[in-house]
């Protein structure tokens, strides 16, 4: 063979030859083809069944769909249908390529997405309306009509919030990302009915608060494609082969195209078999390696000291005294360098107070090194901080060989440019903001930050919708100001038994909590602190499953709900412990956009078939609900409520008129049209268009976002600051390492530090660790047949081999783990990649599925961090899912015993009699 | 022989274990009666049972030109295809949903696991799918000649209407890729996705494969990706050559992080991951890929560009995969006729 075309010439020539491919089963064998005996391995005669295949691959119609589990994945998918039923999907693999040079987005999908179809019609498919009959959970129902259904609700919300106070009902839907339309509907609904509505991303430990801290952003990522413009990529607790399933090739793709890729974790995890750099970490010990990082960086001279001076707080000047900034006579929020070409103090330019709108320094060289006997800079106090952080005492504290730690270092400062992607791994700790800003200082100090192929880049949730400003006015339509907005881990502290018995400067975290409320930083509804929440609405979510402080929840909480609403497309464990249970259309019958962080695009969801049996999208569930709302004020003949904390007079007739922008929004697709058209990254796009392919966006809101889509480039995020010199999001106006807020002083981080795991208690000897999975999206797809089959199809809780042999544990033995906040009984697997004194099960598994007792998230409980209460600094204010204490899990430890079923359990388990124990 | 030979290169070091290829061959093939065990193309974990469980230890293929047939695998080798009792615990108030028997293996029950050296833990992904031999063992053994290997493009196929069940080709095939289905009878395996690669289209393996590791073409086409990786650059290899069926499916071995303390050292000086192990699956020249490999990643990381690197980039899937269309190669013909 030569070359390319007399390839394609035999090929033809073997097509017309003896055996013709596709001939139909009426046609007669060829057997003039063959002259001496059938031998199969040169021609078969016989090829008319063939067709049997074929057929197989044929379909009716296909439709362009996605899905919406808060995945970050927004990956764009073709349902394929045949007979009137969805048979299978497959990547609809067409996002356009960014540029020549880089990989493509295609096909972007998981195994998960692979098989959502067999949801559409599985056991856990909600059909119609359910009215509890049983105990909570029991799973005992009575079917009911929508309008019965409806009226229960309606009428129920109705009575609360005349009898208790519109703040009684609370709203809690997730991660508008990843279908805006849908989280929209409620989110209208609780607006013009006064509910309180949660935050999300913080309690779910998503948020890094770091990002808000350092950057004044809720998060700011590259997206994936640009991981390939790396050179030096580090994942630092992200397990992207798992985690990341569409985007990690650009990873190892970067790595065929130059960079080197380090892998920090613990366990030797599905992305860390791929690394050049596998470094075993101490769980918890990841700030102290940062700040060994930082240290030899300085140390060594390594740093960006122009990106430095301009980019970062290190050059301000701080009183020695009482460790606050210098600031301008009078003023809270403008600052200091010292010019060393002047040798006097130059005002900062940028920050929140500074008339001038730039970060440019305009021939003024700020001093890093400035020290005298009243000032000094943060740098210099910086130098203080990492003055422990030797290689040697590193080594010790994260259990890594020391030469690992100075070549990782050593590379880290030269090889440019260089990222940390960095994920849930670390960002669960009760020290993330600690975490974050050792990391973010890091790519700061070696001028990474806002440049392709650099920075830190954080992917756990799908926080980002990219035409944010049209989803605020279709979401919020009357304002942010008009809404009851409240940090989803303060209200569920506070109104369950959850009782953190850590105290924090000798002080029980209640102290900080009170002190917050009273200065306004945080909100907490019910506003009249005797009053608690009555009703509890949840859709696009799974509250109860996935809540830290389980077993007080279902203590405390859930029994003081007077009702329990659940919108979903499946029976999950919120749903199944709810009260009423409406039939959401599943994300193939309805409507809507989807965006993330990880890609520049956005793409519709679209209805391949009707919603099935007697269910209905969540948009239209909402907008029956806010019919049924008026219908029964009308009947009830209510005068509008008086909402005080706005002068709002609330008339309920009204509900529906108000939701639909009074008959504005007919069709969900109204709703798409309408966020497209209000944002700059989609103005001018349709919805009809985003059938055709997903679309790239144009533009961005500059309110929003910090750098330029532009073509031929993958987006990264702070270019406007680094390139364009606009200032940050900040108090500063700067990167802002140092935090001079009292509280910060008080515990000692102002600066970053490492600081050890918050221990529960010593009798505890393992780690609690509830990584996000391959087999999962959250709770989703946990209970999924097709997936269940390719794994060991039960929880499994993971250990070490020699931990497992000094408490005699098998493997697939039962066992228990527990401490004092709870218990669960599951399946054990020896895994040799887990850390010794560790167990770890991926998160997500229902607590109605394969446990013989508790759940996943038993044995957590929730622990507020003080310093993450405060508010009324700068930057630093309570936003809904944008700056709120965390719902952090991983300072959990627990123990393991072996298991011996009871004879009730062995009932449980051989319930069909089929198998032996 | 047939005319040409479509064939399938899996780069292991992209590979993420996610099982996006098991699911769409699933999806697609193998949803259907008496299929729920079958999984035509599968990942496990390496070094690790496999699916079957010890399939690679149990025999099949050749020796001295002559079949060595081996125990045909039980059911539990093949792993449990377990259900829960969903309605019953959601709808009717029933107990905790457990699966209906109690599972003791199934086709990816040691995920992840693999094996300790010194106290470090190895493994990789190797993803397996039927290996359309040149050389098939099941070919051989069938004693219905109902397995053949097609002409126009090597692809070996059960006739699901010839076919009566008997498994010697299961036997025989010492990859344990084709399987039974007891309720019609017949032995059902991997089609290389023919009707989709009749028309131009990659299989569904690798067309939804998120790693994109996955390179298909004519290996006797001397521009296809296949081609080079095979046969130009020589980083991809057959699993077990010495069982004699010459198989079409290639990998690009793997490669693990050194061992603590050992960064800057050769994979080979130091490895992680037991080069034997990787000869007990490659066959000897694995040493030579992987030492061409190292050199090409330290090549492109000390700032050069390695040709072969960048075509396992696979920007796009123009690159990955060239399958021209059966009827486009009767069209071509009929134009040089003229």
């Amino acid at each position: 063979m030569k070359n390319r075309r007399d390839f394609l010439k035999l090929g033809a020539l073997a097509a017309l030859g003896a055996s013709i491919p596709g001939c139909r089963k009426a046609d007669k064998p060829q057997l003039e083809a063959f002259t001496g005996p059938l031998d199969p391995l040169r021609a078969y005669p016989y090829r008319g069944w063939e067709d049997l295949y074929r057929k197989q691959w044929t379909w009716d119609k296909i439709v362009r769909s996605t899905h919406s589990a808060n995945c970050t994945g927004s990956c764009s998918w073709n349902v394929y249908v045949r007979n009137g039923v969805m048979i299978r999907e497959e990547q609809a693999a067409d996002y356009p390529r960014i540029s020549a040079d880089l990989p493509d987005y295609n096909p972007r999908g998981c195994q998960k997405g692979a098989c959502f179809t067999e949801y559409v019609y599985g056991p856990q498919r909600l059909r119609s309306p359910l009215i509890r009959v049983g105990e909570r959970g029991e799973g005992k129902w009575r079917k009911a009509t929508w309008d019965e259904a409806l009226t229960m609700v309606a009428g129920r919300l109705l009575d609360n919030i005349y009898q208790y106070g519109p703040d009684t009902n609370t709203y809690f839907s997730v991660i508008p990302a990843m279908s805006p339309v849908s989280f929209a509907a409620g989110s209208r609904f609780a607006q013009y009915t006064g509910g309180v509505f949660c935050s999300f991303y913080d309690w779910y430990c998503d948020l890094p608060p770091g990002e808000p801290l350092t950057w004044g952003v809720q998060t700011e990522s590259c997206e994936c494609a640009d991981w390939f413009n790396s050179k030096y990529i580090v994942l630092w607790g992200s397990n992207i082969s798992q985690t990341r399933i569409p985007d990690a090739h650009f990873a190892w793709e970067a790595r065929y195209n130059g960079a080197k890729v380090v892998g920090i974790s613990p366990d030797f995890n599905s992305s860390m078999v791929h690394t050049d750099l596998f470094l075993a970490i101490q769980p918890g010990t990841d700030a102290a390696l940062a700040l060994g990082v930082a240290k030899y960086i300085v140390d060594n001279n390594l740093y960006d000291a122009p990106y430095v001076k301009e980019q970062t707080d290190l050059p301000l000047l701080v009183d020695k005294r009482t460790n606050q900034f210098v600031r301008a006579e009078g003023s809270t929020d403008r600052f200091f360098f010292r010019d060393a070409k002047t040798g006097k103090r130059h005002e900062a330019p940028g920050s929140m107070g500074s008339k001038e709108k730039t970060i440019a320094l305009n021939g003024a060289e700020p001093d890093l090194h400035y020290s005298d006997g009243e000032v000094t800079t943060v740098f210099e106090l910086m130098k203080q901080k990492l003055a422990p952080y030797t290689l040697e005492s590193v080594a010790q504290t994260t259990g890594l060989a020391l030469g690992d730690i100075q070549k990782f270092a050593h590379e880290f400062a030269t090889r440019k440019p260089a990222m940390i992607i960095h994920g849930a791994g670390l960002n669960h700790w009760f020290h993330n903001d600690l975490i974050n800003r050792s990391l973010i200082l890091l790519v700061a100090l070696t001028g990474n930050t806002g440049k392709n192929g650099g920075g830190f880049n954080h992917y756990v949730g799908q926080e980002r919708v990219w035409p944010e400003r049209g989803f605020k006015a279709y979401a919020f339509p009357e304002g942010a100001k008009k809404q009851r907005m409240q940090n989803m881990t303060l209200w569920t502290y506070l109104h369950s038994s959850n009782k953190d018995p850590h105290l924090y400067n000798g002080k029980p975290i209640e102290h900080y909590i009170e002190e917050s409320i009273k200065n306004g930083w945080m909100p907490l509804y019910p506003k009249k602190r005797d009053q608690k929440p009555r009703a509890l609405i949840v859709w696009r979510a799974n509250y109860l499953n996935q809540a830290k402080g389980n077993e007080y929840i279902l203590k405390s909480l859930w029994k003081d709900l007077d009702l329990i609403v659940d919108l979903n497309f499946r029976m999950d464990t919120t749903a199944l412990f709810s009260d009423v249970v409406l039939p959401a259309a599943s994300y193939y019958e309805k409507s809507d956009i989807s965006t993330t962080d990880c890609h520049s695009y956005v793409h519709p969801f679209n209805k391949v078939l009707d919603p099935l049996y007697d269910s209905k999208p969540d948009w239209e569930i909402f907008r029956d609900l806010a019919k049924k709302m008026a219908q029964l004020a009308s009947e009830r003949k209510l005068a509008p409520y008086h909402d005080q904390q706005f002068d709002w007079h609330r008339d309920f007739t009204k509900t529906y008129d108000l939701w639909s922008g009074n008959g504005k929004f007919q069709q969900p697709e109204d709703g798409a049209n309408f966020i497209l058209d209000g944002s700059p990254e989609t103005k001018g796009m349709t919805f009809e268009q985003l059938k055709q392919h997903p679309q790239r966006f144009k533009k961005i809101d500059e309110e929003a976002w910090n750098s330029e889509i532009k073509e031929g480039q993958a987006y990264t995020p702070f270019q406007h600051q680094v390139e364009n010199k606009r200032p940050w999001r900040t108090l500063t106006g700067r990167q802002q390492f140092y935090l001079d807020h009292p509280w910060f002083l008080d515990f000692g981080e102002q600066l970053p530090v490492y600081k050890e795991p918050l221990s529960d208690s010593a009798k505890y000897p393992f780690f609690w660790n509830t990584p996000h999975g391959r087999w999962s999206i959250h709770s989703t797809w946990r209970d999924a047949r097709y997936q269940l089959r390719l794994q060991r199809g039960i929880p499994i809780c993971y250990i070490h081999p020699e931990d497992a042999k000094a408490r005699n544990i098998q493997d697939n033995d039962w066992v228990k783990v527990f401490n004092d906040n709870g218990s669960f009984v599951s399946k054990v697997q020896i895994l040799p990649g887990e850390k010794r004194k560790r167990l770890t099960m991926y998160h997500g598994w229902e607590r109605y599925l394969g446990f013989l007792q508790g759940g996943w998230q038993s044995p957590s409980m929730i622990k507020i961090k003080p310093t993450q209460l405060v508010g009324g600094y700068g930057h630093v204010v309570f936003k809904l899912n944008y700056w709120g204490p965390t719902g952090n899990n991983r300072d959990v430890r627990v123990d393991i015993v072996k298991y011996t079923p009871t004879a009730a359990d062995l009932q449980a388990i051989h319930r069909t009699g089929k198998a032996k124990a | 022989m047939p005319q040409h030979q479509i064939s399938m290169v899996l780069d292991l070091n992209k590979c993420l274990g996610c099982q996006t290829c098991t699911m769409a061959c699933k999806k697609l093939w193998t949803d259907g009666d008496g299929m729920d065990y079958m999984y035509w193309n599968n990942v496990e974990t390496r070094p690790g049972q496999g699916y079957p469980r010890n399939w690679d230890k149990i025999g099949g293929g050749f020796e001295d030109g002559k079949l060595r047939p081996s125990e045909l695998p039980s059911k539990e080798d093949y792993g449990q295809t377990f259900e829960y009792n969903y309605a019953e615990r959601l709808f009717q108030g029933g107990m905790q949903a457990m699966p209906q028997e109690e599972v003791r293996n199934t086709p990816n029950w040691d995920e992840d696991v693999g094996a300790l050296m010194l106290g470090e833990n190895y493994y990789f992904y190797l993803p397996r799918l039927c290996n359309h031999c040149t050389n098939p063992a099941c070919l051989e053994a069938c004693p219905r000649k109902a397995i053949y290997k097609r002409a126009e493009d090597g692809i070996v196929l059960v006739d699901q209407e010839r076919c009566e069940g008997y498994r010697y080709c299961m036997k025989a095939c010492p990859y344990k890729k084709i399987y039974f289905n007891e309720l019609i009878g017949k032995a059902q395996k991997c089609i290389f996705c023919y009707p989709r690669i009749e028309k131009g289209e990659v299989n569904a393996c690798a067309k939804q494969c998120p790693g994109r590791l996955r390179f298909v073409g004519f290996l006797d086409d001397p521009e296809s990706a296949v081609h080079k990786l095979v046969h130009v650059y020589k980083v991809a290899l057959g699993l077990f050559p010495e069982k004699g069926t010459e198989p079409n499916v290639f990998y690009v071995p793997p490669f693990n992080p050194p061992r603590t303390g050992s960064y800057g050292k050769s994979v080979l000086e130091d490895p992680r991951m037991p080069m034997d192990y990787l000869k007990y699956l490659f066959g000897d020249e694995v040493f030579d890929v992987i030492r061409r490999l190292e050199g090409e990643l330290h090549h492109a990381q000390g700032g050069g560009t390695s040709e072969v690197l960048q075509l396992l980039i696979g920007r796009d899937d123009h690159v990955r995969y060239q399958i021209p269309k059966h009827q486009d190669l009767v069209q071509i013909q009929g134009a040089h006729k003229a």
